[in-house]
């Protein structure tokens, strides 16, 4: 018997008075011991489904039609004192935010016996510890969640997820949070487990590559449908559905030959726009569709390999071109350079100082583009504003166009000012929602006096320099898709035309097709304006898609630079290595 | 731990040091000569002058500082100008009762605070909601000294249920051991002048109290809305943990934080506002000390109980923060 | 229409202060005695609808003949002049010394950190006594007692907000593009917290009604020749027993302004708090 299944399950929201499908029609079924992987951009319904079992929907969501069994009872039918029986015991969840997912109050200790004590286990103390030794971690029941990293917390909660020898596990973005090398640590503790105790998990993810690592099989999810399911090799070697092959063409690859991004228009309709729609809801981006997409639903065919689409004879005309190998520029003047660049933050109360960033020494030439890559505290952030003149240095150099711009002088920020600009990570605390879009781009000219006619009409260049129509530019950002916001804040940096971009993680949060949109829109400015860039990122596919020349960092340490497909294809640094080998769909 | 609430202990030094340099200074530029005051109108002015030379009055400010803060912190808070007695004498009357009074609110003020923002938010995303707001709005648009007076005239005048002047019942004496009356006259074994006390004190205590509960109840409320809203509560779901347990183990635990630490600012407000209660029921406290030597201008006793009613207000706040450092292992250090 | 317009609370609020606004610009034609016109010959009146009651006296008088009701309109007109003066002196006062210490940071910050500190471990009364016998009695020191009390709750509450909306990147990001640190304060950081401001001017305003009263109560607020619902009170208080009228209509009249300020305000946090929108967004 199936540990679960789901036939026709539909959730449906309640929007202004219409009800929406936010799953519609879902029909899987998991075995034991099987890992299942839920794929989908943000908004594809993905979460509905871990939501839906344990009936903890968000407010005006309700299972409409369909039924959703665990081994064989009905989970939606279910008396919730049943339910919640269940919870815990036979079903397990792991959640996406380790660090909030674990009451801050109560000391790791606690938490466990509350749970233990639950599963009428007397000798709470020896089994958490037991539990805990299944996560590699030691005792650590004294200890409260704020003393422990993201990776460790989300470990103690897989040991409580599994304590009971669940028959089905719900993961839901568990290493979205995480650092990569983390990552590929807690998914293989994960598989462990599983396999070990024989559990279904149900795998929800973004990430295609990680899914087809993980899971045996996966269920592609496209506004609330599933476009493709089947076993995770064939799905993502030979993906059928134009969704799924879109999706893998436009992540970047971290090996193999580099190729161009395919870049899917839009994004995926909200649950407003679905209202609206009948027939495929790919089809307005799909490049595939016809007339006939838009009026009938497409079935989910197949036997092992099920496509919603009856087009897949023509997969095979989606395709991206070869890029030529990454062009080493490095001929241009020098525009940066620093040398033994240092930052120490002090300790405050007693603690110890910080060491940010130690000894650091690079040079970017005119048109380059570098990208300092790194896991959280490498001090790849801090470097980015110790270059911007946001963080004062302990020690070092660092010069912009020859010039010395290491203080807090006027002089040095002027100087800055006509340089570089820096483009922040998150579009929604880097845009102030008080200001319209065009008097966000032109805020350079603002600060210069310069007249609001002259400043609607660079708005207005700039705008079209960002592929956006003219008339968002009296739109707030709230207004804005996730892309669009990106774009506004790529936009302002790029307001006085700088000779070098400082980009501090500006894809990491967006869905692979808005990335891929946006990766082709720095390609293309960079073409235009021939501005250089320092890209920091944790993610190793972006920086090798997009530059000639990368730093690894550690501990605020360079550990090792180079040529990007030489540090690529032959690693010198063993942490190089590992964060390579760590990368899902590393070869 | 430990060390971490000495410190914060600590911080209350300078911070006393620059109340008495503030309440030394604004009084100090009253127009009014102490020196005379404190003699009785037929002195004469060499009498007048050997007093001013005897208080220091004719040395540099900063000379007379230092030794108003060297008597202060030797407990000698000078001569009442009005009552010529000693202000320590005057001060140890009166703060036990204000504090009596005071302690007997916050309990109320707790009380109704911690049981109203509980019943708030049972209330919450149902209709009596709005109505339970609007009430707490109204409630905090009554404050204490409108509250004493509308409970003299409901409790006092019309029912004439219980008494609304002074401490006791007339002719009864009090017995005198700590100068706390509830404690001595249960200490000497005199039960009916507890009585008589006790319902001496219930009207005062409960305008007090109720007038500072509304913001605690609002602020307990907020913040277990925001904590159901926090993933570790659904996390606790997700384990199957039964809602009482998440109220009472996990949401009322991190929710109760803030609501202390605002509790620790509406109660020191309330030390404060026993003043005026104090005086609308004749009560003999400090509060009435107080409005009599700022009627007075007896700047000796409005320098000490000002004074006084800081280091109150400090210690409370240092104590609620201790509470919560206690309760937060965040802030206890690793 | 704005959302805040649309709020029951807003409305109720707003209706309530209009009203009585029109009461105290109307004084002189809604009574005809002189609020401080004494008749000792028809002391202590009850109100008009009573037995014995005088329709020139529609509440009545008090202990020395004065009318009730032309008092309580007078009285009016000096709270809301208070609460008008104050209010905002004291949300200017607490409004610079927040953003120069949340802005700023550091040493600032921690110099205005500390004065709050000390402001606060004064209890308001204490401290509004204690100024008051500096500055001698009359509306214009009631006035200053309120802005130099009050800041601080201004200051405490804005700071806060300030060091959020500082954190954000676009005040980050508006340097960078070359705006100087005052235009960073007002265009980028100011506007962010306005609609705190203005929630907490309304209920400050409340605030300074009561703080007016109570100092007029304990006598020490305006002087004799001025009328005040505090002094009303503590006329009323010795003739409880006698015409309670004379307690209740201040204590009412004081009720039903503050709850006006409050109700706004209180509509106002909810509609125009853009943290709590965005967060339910």
């Amino acid at each position: 018997m199936s540990v679960l299944r789901a036939e026709n399950l539909c959730v449906t929201a309640r929007i202004d008075g219409v009800d929406v499908a936010a799953l519609d029609g879902l029909s899987l079924t998991l075995a034991p011991g099987k890992v299942l992987g839920l794929v989908g951009e943000s908004g594809a319904g993905k979460s509905m489904l871990g939501r839906a079992i344990a009936q903890l929907l968000p407010p005006g969501f309700a299972v409409t039609a369909g039924m959703l069994e665990f081994a064989g009872r009905d989970l939606v039918a279910m008396a919730p004192d049943q339910r919640q029986n269940l919870l815990g015991r036979q079903i397990g969840f792991i959640p996406q935010e380790p660090l909030s997912a674990l009451n801050p109050v109560r000391s790791i200790g606690s938490q466990f016996a509350e749970h233990l004590r639950r599963l009428g286990i007397a000798d709470w103390r020896s089994a958490a510890i037991a539990a805990l030794e299944s996560v590699q971690l030691p005792d650590l029941l004294d200890r409260f969640p704020h003393q422990l990293s993201g990776g460790m917390c989300q470990r103690v909660l897989i040991a409580m997820a599994f304590a009971s020898k669940p028959a089905l596990v719900v993961a839901d973005e568990p290493t979205t949070a995480l650092d990569v090398t983390i990552q590929a640590r807690i998914v293989a503790l994960m598989r462990d487990l599983q396999v070990a105790q024989n559990t279904a998990v149900l795998f929800i993810t973004h990430d295609l590559r990680l899914a087809a690592q993980v899971c045996d099989e996966i269920a592609v999810l496209y506004a609330g449908r599933v476009v493709e399911h089947g076993p995770a090799d064939v799905v993502l070697a030979q993906p059928l559905h134009p969704y799924t092959k879109c999706l893998l063409l436009a992540a970047p690859a971290i090996s193999g030959p580099r190729t161009a991004l395919y870049a899917l228009p839009d994004q995926m309709p909200g649950l407003r726009a679905l209202a609206e729609m009948s027939g495929c809801r790919f089809a307005p981006r799909c490049p595939l569709a016809r007339d006939a997409c838009r009026e009938s639903v497409p079935a989910l065919a197949g036997d092992t390999h099920k496509i919603a689409c009856p087009h897949i004879a023509e997969i095979d005309t989606i395709t991206v071109p070869a890029l030529a190998p990454a062009m080493v520029a490095a001929t241009g003047e020098t525009l940066v350079s620093v040398a033994g660049l240092g930052k120490v933050f002090r300790g405050r109360f007693g603690r110890k100082p910080t060491i940010a960033v130690r000894d650091v020494s690079f040079s970017i030439a005119a048109g380059e583009f570098v990208g300092v890559v790194g896991e959280s505290g490498s001090g790849k952030s801090t470097l980015a504003r110790l270059l911007m003149g946001l963080e004062q240095k302990t020690s070092g150099e660092i010069r912009l166009a020859g010039q010395d711009v290491g203080g807090w002088g006027a002089a040095a920020r002027r100087l800055r000012l006509r340089t570089a600009q820096m483009v922040f990570q998150d579009p929604q605390s880097a845009l102030n929602p008080r200001r319209r879009v065009g008097a966000i781009v032109t805020q350079a000219l603002e600060a210069a006096g310069v007249g609001l006619a002259e400043r609607r009409a660079r708005a207005a260049e700039i705008l079209a320099d960002l592929g956006m129509p003219l008339e968002l530019a009296d739109r707030a950002p709230s207004q804005l898709s996730g892309g669009q916001r990106q774009r506004v804040n790529i936009g302002r940096a790029l307001c006085l035309v700088p000779k070098l971009l400082v980009a501090d993680e500006i894809v990491s949060g967006l869905d692979v097709s808005v990335q891929a949109q946006l990766l082709a829109l720095l390609a293309r400015l960079r073409a235009e304006h021939g501005f250089a860039l320092l890209l920091i990122s944790h993610d190793l596919a972006v920086v090798r898609y997009l530059c000639e020349r990368v730093m690894v960092m550690r501990n605020g340490e360079v550990v090792e630079a180079g040529r990007t497909d030489e540090v690529f294809a032959n690693p010198q640094h063993d942490y190089t290595r590992e964060l390579l080998a760590s990368v899902p769909g590393a070869a | 731990m430990l060390a971490a609430f000495l410190r914060r202990l600590l911080a209350v030094a300078p911070i006393l040091a620059l109340v008495s340099l503030l309440l030394f200074g604004a009084l100090r530029l009253l127009p009014i000569d102490p020196a005379a005051m404190s003699m009785p109108p037929t002195a004469t002015k060499v009498e007048i002058e050997a007093a001013r030379q005897a208080m220091g009055l004719d040395r540099p400010v900063t000379v007379q500082y230092a030794i108003w803060l060297g008597q202060t912190l030797r407990g000698d808070f000078g001569n009442s100008i009005h009552m010529r007695r000693p202000v320590a004498g005057l001060l140890a009357e009166t703060l036990p009762a204000t504090i009596e009074l005071s302690l007997a609110a916050m309990v109320i003020a707790g009380l109704l605070g911690l049981g109203g923002g509980l019943g708030m938010f049972a209330l919450r995303d149902r209709r009596g909601e709005a109505v339970a707001e609007t009430v707490t709005t109204l409630m905090m648009s009554l404050p204490e000294f409108l509250w004493a007076l509308l409970l003299i005239f409901v409790f006092g005048v019309l029912l004439s249920a219980l008494p609304f002047t002074g401490r006791l019942d007339p002719g009864m004496t009090r017995p005198v051991v700590t100068q706390f009356l509830l404690l001595d006259t249960l200490l000497v074994g005199r039960v009916d002048v507890f009585f008589s006390a006790v319902r001496h004190m219930i009207l005062p205590a409960f305008a007090l109290g109720v007038a500072f509960a509304p913001p605690i109840m609002r602020v307990l409320r907020a913040s277990l809305i925001d904590t159901y809203q926090e993933d570790y509560i659904r996390q606790a779901r997700l384990r199957g943990v039964g809602e009482t347990r998440i109220l009472l183990g996990h949401a009322l635990q991190n929710a109760i934080l803030p609501t202390l630490t605002l509790m620790g600012v509406q109660f020191g407000f309330l030390f404060g506002g026993s003043l005026l209660v104090e005086v609308i029921y004749s009560y003999p406290g400090m509060g009435n000390l107080m409005v009599d030597a700022v009627r007075n201008a007896d700047l000796p006793i409005i320098q000490a109980v000002g004074l006084t009613y800081c280091v109150v207000v400090l210690a409370i706040t240092a104590g609620v923060d201790g509470l919560v450092m206690l309760l937060n292992p965040r802030l206890r250090g690793t | 229409m704005p959302r805040w317009l649309r709020d029951t609370r807003v409305i109720v609020g707003l209706s309530i202060l209009f009203a009585v606004l029109v009461l105290a610009l109307l004084a002189p034609l809604l009574v005809q005695s002189a609020p401080d016109e004494q008749d000792l010959l028809s002391t202590l009146l009850p109100s008009a609808w009573a037995k014995g009651g005088d329709v020139a006296h529609r509440l009545g008088t008090d202990s020395l003949g004065r009318d009730v009701l032309a008092r309580l309109l007078y009285g009016t007109r000096l709270a809301l002049s208070v609460a008008a003066i104050a209010a905002p002196g004291a949300m200017i006062l607490g409004t610079i010394a927040a953003l120069l210490a949340g802005y700023f940071g550091g040493w600032v910050d921690w110099v205005i950190g500390r004065a709050v500190d000390v402001w606060m471990s004064f209890p308001p009364v204490i401290l509004s006594l204690i100024l008051m016998v500096g500055l001698g009695t009359g509306s214009r020191n009631v006035i200053l007692a309120i802005v130099l009390v009050d800041w601080t709750r201004f200051c405490r509450v804005l700071r806060a907000e300030v060091l959020v909306v500082v954190r954000r990147d676009y005040v980050t990001a508006a340097r960078l593009v070359g705006f100087s640190h005052l235009r960073v304060v007002l265009r980028e950081v100011l506007p962010a917290v306005v609609p705190l401001l203005v929630t907490l001017l309304t209920l400050e305003m409340g605030i300074a009604v009561v703080v007016e009263a109570i100092l007029a109560f304990v006598g020490l607020g305006v002087k004799p020749d001025e009328i005040a619902w505090g002094q009303m009170i503590a006329d009323g208080r010795a003739t409880i027993y006698q015409a309670p009228i004379n307690l209740l209509a201040p204590v009412a009249a004081i009720f039903v302004t503050v709850a006006g300020f409050n109700l706004l305000g209180d509509g106002l946090r909810r509609t125009l708090d853009l943290r709590l929108v965005e967060g339910r967004g």
